[in-house]
């Protein structure tokens, strides 16, 4: 069947932050030299060529970008400075905005501005709401309880409120994402019992992220960086965020502290401190070639999330010392960054907590499924050779 | 005569300041009117007609940078205005070379061309002064061999002079030339002898340029002969200063793979036929006469003498031939194809020794076996004739070319090479597998395709896909790259790996640039006058590029480019005519030349 093709995808992708991708010649170095690359999913060369030549529907129905983890080997291999693992990563910024069926992660990915923009009267809405309930009720010098100015039950409330309702946008775009990489293809037909044959890997991947510590970077640094920074930052966040959305009035409650619920923050405030300033600084630096080139939507995740951190850290520290005042406004500070923040989780480079597993999981699905296919057709042969 | 002037330019940025041109023009002779129109004008025929009919003209010049695009618009205008529409002149500044520093005054002699209605190109011929009949070619390999003995052939004396102790170049070194298979030995050594004993032919070997000095006609050059430390006429090369020498070199000759001693000849059949001392590494030498000096002693002839000194010779030649060549680039700056690092990894070079008949295993294609050196203890990896035979071999093409990182440049030789390579091998190892790792293949030339299809069917397999990495697992050399076309990661197991690696510019190129004054290009090669039309010259006159000291080429197209040169070389001789550059000439000149062919 012929394929058609979108002449115009490879400037789209240069927004994206895919600018080199016509300097390939395709020698091959790029997928000889990953280790992730197999005889299934190739790249990031085929990625590339499908890039060059516009077919739109090949690229949103694959997995490969999501099985790279940009250790940059590619990029500082190519001979054409093509930067395939930029391509990548543009890739994969592409497909959020492919799951997203509304369209708002492509304004986000396309344009700063708008990003900011959204970003800004988010948090400014957030700003006039809590102080519209300070109008009415809690005073700025009660930390918790139900007087306080932001008190732990509402603040739980709207984090559950909106949790949920992001939750219901990412299973949507999670069904999107099958849909397109995983509809019953002309290819391979793949029976249901094989996604429950491997559905142990999704909470596996998403734990360990034990591809990226096989990528070739990893493999050569003493501290197995980047993976561990990365690892620690994402088992932080995830922890951080289980405590606010389950356990945030123990965390919010008293001048003393409540070891069993702090214990984990502080740990977890241990490896998102770290996380941040890893990766800034490597943004800033530039020495690795996957940080040569930071997206504007890079920069907004790695500040922002610095932005919660800090505000986060430095509100505890004013509770736990009793300047509720400080405590306070460093509060709402904190929730002026946190709201934009979770409300544009399914929309930005976020997502790929979520994607990148998932690919994962229906990599090896896809994988089983052509090896049993494969191994029918063994068996037919032998059938016949012995009749 | 009534001549009125028109400006029009096209474009701002490149545009020279017309300023003084106009004064210029004001007060060149017949001129009765000049106008400057700016960038893009848009004009009028209808316009533009009643002002020339109202100056009367009765010719007019158009100047600019493309002035032909304001032609017709002109001519309709000077048609309507009852004028001669073979009148229009164009004077186009752009054309004619009019930029840099001297591009005001260039510009001032086209319009002054243009005004006497005479074609710039034959006003501004450039004066030479008369041509010294001798020749000097820098470079002894195919190059200029070939345009010595073009030269010298025609009658003319040429002086060739050689870094190394032999001429011949890296022609010498190689086994087959592709793609007819023919012996390269068999081509250039006749050629060599026939240098060797040419009446018109001095040579120089180990010899350098110190200076040159000058003008196009009539160069000063003063060339460093180095010590040889043999006597030239005397020595009968019978070898036995070699057999008593005990010191040990790498062999430049064989590309590294053997050993010679410290007093040597470089090649059996080299010319001149004469064992030479390296001075770096005698003993003799480097103790100030303390130690050694066997070879003085043995010698039968007494044809030796280590206290030679350097000689510097000035000579006088009217033209300059540059035939440099090439170097080959070190391939362990590439980490990811393991040389230096595998013994088994080497380069094309190391391949052509190796499989050269006249080479150290008498052509027989072996693996390096480790050898224990008896004195220091340290493991040596070494090519020995016993030695087994691969079983797999993987050519790798693009080492070091076409890439950004190294060079960006195609070496334009390497694939047919490669493909050589893969046919020898599989002539030499009967059940041979061989893989050749590719981007793109280039077979530009006549029977290059051919070629490419024969070796194809001989049944080398033939990957579109570079590899990427060479790593060792359990003692097999692993070759790891993308089958692009049977859309496939591979991984070959292999004995030998064969890198096509890229060629640069050789050694010595940049001082001998800025020694004669000339330009190189963005890669380091020497830079021609015009790619297209005049690729033997250089910027300078009576200097002239052959072979690939301009750019990568292989042996047919350097032989021809040599060819070509001898030929510009004996047009300047015979024509008395030093090849003067236009840079040299004064706008007073080409006016006044300009004037007498109007005139006459």
């Amino acid at each position: 069947m012929a394929i058609r093709v979108n002449p115009r995808l490879i400037e789209d992708l240069n927004r994206f932050g895919a600018a080199d991708v016509q300097m390939c010649y395709h020698c091959g170095d790029c997928s000889a030299v990953c280790v992730h690359a197999d005889d299934l999913f190739r790249f990031p060369r085929k990625s590339m060529r499908q890039l060059q030549m516009g077919l739109e529907k090949r690229l949103e129905t694959a997995l490969e970008p999501w099985l790279c983890y940009y250790c940059g080997q590619c990029s500082d291999q190519c001979p054409r400075e093509a930067n395939p693992g930029e391509t990548m990563m543009s890739l994969r910024r592409w497909l959020i905005n492919r799951y997203d069926k509304t369209g708002i992660a492509g304004k986000f990915f396309r344009s700063l501005k708008t990003e900011l923009w959204t970003i800004i009267v988010v948090s400014l809405l957030t700003c006039f709401a809590a102080l519209g309930y300070h109008l009415f009720k809690g005073s700025i010098y009660v930390y918790n309880g139900p007087d306080a100015f932001l008190p732990a039950g509402l603040v739980h409330k709207f984090d559950l409120a909106l949790g949920s309702l992001l939750g219901f946008v990412l299973i949507i775009n999670a069904f999107n994402m099958w849909n397109l990489s995983m509809k019953p293809g002309d290819d391979v037909s793949i029976p249901w019992w094989l996604y429950l044959k491997s559905v142990l890997l999704l909470p596996f991947h998403f734990f360990t992220q034990k591809r990226y510590a096989e990528c070739s970077t990893t493999g050569k640094s003493k501290l197995f960086m980047p993976w561990m920074v990365h690892l620690g930052l994402m088992w932080g966040y995830v922890t951080m965020l289980v405590l606010v959305m389950v356990f945030l009035p123990f965390l919010q409650s008293g001048p003393e502290i409540f070891w069993p619920a702090h214990i984990f923050g502080y740990i977890a405030s241990i490896g998102l401190l770290i996380g941040v300033y890893y990766f800034i600084r490597s943004r800033l630096v530039r020495k690795y070639v996957q940080y040569h080139k930071s997206h504007s939507t890079d920069w907004v995740f790695v500040v922002l999330l610095a932005l919660i951190t800090f505000t986060g850290i430095t509100q505890h520290l004013f509770h736990r010392t009793g300047m509720t005042v400080a405590a306070n406004v460093t509060y709402l500070l904190h929730l002026m960054c946190v709201v934009p923040w979770l409300v544009r989780m399914p929309f930005t480079k976020w997502a790929h907590l979520m994607y990148r597993p998932l690919a994962m999981y229906f990599a090896a699905v896809r994988r089983n499924a052509y090896a049993l296919k494969e191994n029918k057709q063994h068996i037919f042969f032998r059938v016949v050779q012995t009749v | 005569m009534r001549i009125g002037v028109f400006f029009c330019q096209i474009d701002h940025e490149k545009a020279i300041n017309l300023d003084q041109v106009v004064k210029y023009a004001d007060n060149l002779p017949g001129v009765v009117y000049t106008r400057a129109y700016g960038v893009k004008p848009k004009l009028n025929a209808e316009a533009l007609s009643v002002l020339l009919h109202d100056y009367e003209f009765e010719r007019i010049v158009i100047a600019g940078d493309s002035p032909g695009y304001y032609k017709p618009v002109f001519t309709k205008a000077f048609a309507m205005a009852g004028g001669d529409p073979e009148e229009v002149q164009l004077a186009s500044f752009r054309q004619h070379g009019a930029q840099g520093a001297d591009a005001i005054e260039r510009a001032k002699a086209i319009l002054a061309c243009a005004t006497y209605a005479v074609p710039y190109s034959l006003a501004a011929v450039p004066k030479g002064g008369p041509v010294h009949s001798a020749t000097l070619i820098i470079g002894g390999g195919i190059a200029g061999i070939q345009a010595a003995l073009e030269i010298a052939d025609a009658g003319k004396p040429v002086y060739l002079i050689e870094r190394t102790g032999t001429i011949g170049g890296h022609m010498a070194m190689f086994d087959k030339t592709f793609p007819t298979l023919d012996c390269a030995a068999c081509i250039l050594t006749p050629k060599m002898v026939a240098v060797g004993q040419h009446e018109m032919i001095h040579l120089m070997t180990n010899a350098s340029v110190e200076n040159v000095k000058g003008l196009p006609g009539s160069y000063k050059v003063k060339i460093r002969v180095k010590a040889r430390c043999v006597d030239q006429v005397s020595c009968v090369s019978c070898g036995i200063c070699s057999e008593v020498c005990p010191v040990r070199v790498i062999s430049e000759f064989d590309a590294g793979i053997s050993q010679r001693k410290a007093i040597y000849i470089p090649f059996p059949q080299a010319v001149p036929n004469v064992y030479m001392v390296d001075v770096e590494h005698c003993t003799y030498i480097q103790s100030d006469g303390q130690k050694c000096g066997v070879c003085v002693k043995k010698c039968p002839k007494e044809c030796i003498d280590l206290e030679e000194k350097d000689l510097l010779e000035e000579i006088e030649v009217g033209n300059i031939i540059l035939a440099t060549g090439y170097d080959i680039m070190d391939a362990s700056i590439i980490p990811q194809y393991g040389y230096g690092v595998f013994p088994n990894v080497i380069t094309a070079i190391e391949f052509e020794r190796l499989t050269n008949a006249s080479g150290m295993t008498g052509g027989k294609i072996v693996l390096k076996t480790m050898d224990v050196n008896k004195r220091t203890g340290a493991e040596e990896w070494k090519f020995d004739p016993k030695g087994p035979s691969p079983r797999n071999v993987a050519i790798i093409h693009c080492v070091g070319s076409r890439n950004k990182k190294y060079n960006a440049y195609c070496s334009r030789v390497c694939c047919m090479y490669s493909l050589k390579f893969s046919h020898l091998v599989k002539e030499k190892i009967p059940g041979v597998n061989c893989y050749e790792f590719y981007i793109d293949m280039r077979a530009f030339g006549k029977g290059y395709e051919e070629f490419a299809e024969r070796i194809r069917a001989e049944g080398t397999f033939v990957v579109r896909g570079r590899s990427a990495t060479v790593s060792m697992n359990n003692g097999h050399l692993v070759v790891r790259g993308e089958d692009i076309v049977q859309d496939k990661t591979v991984e070959f197991p292999v004995d030998l790996v064969i890198l096509a690696v890229g060629l640069i510019p050789a050694t010595g190129t940049a001082e001998l640039c800025t020694l004669l004054g000339l330009e190189r290009d963005t890669d380091g090669w020497f830079s021609e006058l015009d790619y297209n039309g005049n690729p033997t010259d250089t910027e300078r006159g009576g200097i002239f590029v052959a072979g690939m000291c301009q750019g990568p080429k292989d042996i047919p197209d350097t032989v021809a480019q040599a060819s070509a040169v001898a030929a510009g070389v004996l047009r300047s001789i015979t024509s008395g005519k030093g090849i003067g550059h236009r840079s040299s000439l004064m706008l007073s000149e080409i006016e006044a030349r300009a004037k007498s062919i109007h005139t006459y």
